[in-house]
């Protein structure tokens, strides 16, 4: 081969390259937020269930619920509607708590399926499915008991 | 029927004297907060908002707490919200929570049960990324119509939590102070 005709092709190898390497990092920094409701669930519990299991052990349930980039376990929770209120992010959050636990869990809802709790009412047993982010807990310096976080809400049944 | 009449009206009287030396406003309760952390550097401006912090304040002690769950910071950018969870960053699963514990240390120009405005001096500590440091801000409290408001706007260093900065597109694209914005909402109860 030429030396000109080496050139030609190790230059349209490099724009190749160059194109694949820009198309990657522009998918990945594109790259969607995972979506919560369409991802298979890790797991399926009461709401007593995970409290009970975070006060005994945070460091076992962090281990278990966490996931080190923040796309923590999937999890569908059942339990009795104890309030439902509004954050500051316009979001429903409802709190699915049975009066004997020290804690319940605490389920925020996203623009869309913000709609679906207008239907609940407290005192309703319910199904809920969303991500965890932080886990029950009794804070010392709070006095009081944290409920589980759990975002990106929908209602599984009722 | 006399005697039971004057037992009557002591009991009551001692009740109501009860109700009315009873503290007023005691300890302040919320989930409904905001918390915004914004970073501005020549490659880009990166932003991520909490509002899943609890808070507690004690109007008759001053103390102020907030509770942070780490993994409720939500960035437009994917990528960027990985990175900020992972152990190379902020580590949330092995620190999922950041703490604020801090005390009014000007208690006595805020009035809780009167409306207005008022401006609170903070002092106290952060705990993020298991580090420490103290922290002394300003907060404007405003009370009105039953709602007590708080906010309060400062700036932090990162390399204070010893978060890592290592060559490459953290170093670059995240500034070495980092501004917060904060936002509670409190109902009056007891």
């Amino acid at each position: 081969m030429t030396r000109k005709k080496t050139l030609k092709i190790a230059l349209k190898l490099f724009v190749i390259i160059v194109l694949i390497g820009g198309s990657v990092g522009y998918y990945l920094y594109n790259m969607p937020h995972r979506d919560v409701q369409a991802t298979k669930t890790d797991f399926v519990l009461k709401s007593s269930d995970i409290v009970s299991e975070y006060l005994a052990n945070p460091a076992l349930a962090n281990e278990k619920y966490l996931d080190e980039e923040g796309e923590s376990k999937v999890i569908e929770i059942t339990g009795k509607i104890h309030q439902i209120s509004t954050d500051f992010n316009d979001n429903k959050v409802v709190i699915l708590k049975s009066e004997t636990d020290k804690a319940g869990v605490s389920c925020t809802f996203f623009a869309a399926t913000n709609s679906k709790t207008a239907k609940l009412q407290i005192g309703n047993m319910v199904t809920i499915k969303g991500v965890i982010r932080a886990g029950a807990a009794f804070d010392k310096d709070l006095d009081m008991y944290e409920d589980v976080i759990m975002e990106k809400c929908d209602i599984v049944s009722n | 029927m006399k005697n039971i009449t004057i037992k009557t009206s002591i009991l009551g009287m001692v009740v109501i004297a009860l109700f009315a030396f009873a503290p007023k406003v005691n300890k302040l309760t919320t989930t409904k907060t905001h918390i915004k952390f914004f970073s501005t550097t020549a490659a880009e401006n990166i932003e991520a908002n909490n509002y899943k912090s609890v808070s507690t304040v004690n109007t008759q002690t001053g103390d102020v707490v907030f509770s942070v769950p780490m993994q409720s910071f939500e960035f437009e950018k994917s990528l960027m919200q990985k990175h900020f969870n992972s152990s190379k960053f902020l580590d949330t699963k092995q620190f999922p929570k950041a703490k604020l514990i801090g005390k009014i240390t000007n208690l006595s120009e805020i009035n809780f049960e009167k409306e207005g405005s008022y401006i609170a001096q903070v002092s106290g500590t952060l705990e993020m990324h298991g580090k420490s440091n103290p922290i002394k801000e300003k907060a404007t409290i405003t009370v009105k119509g039953g709602i007590i408001n708080a906010s309060s706007k400062f700036n932090i260093t990162l390399s204070d939590y010893e978060i890592a900065f290592e060559k490459g597109k953290p170093s670059r694209n995240i500034a070495k102070t980092v501004e917060i914005t904060m936002e509670a909402e409190y109902k009056k109860e007891n």
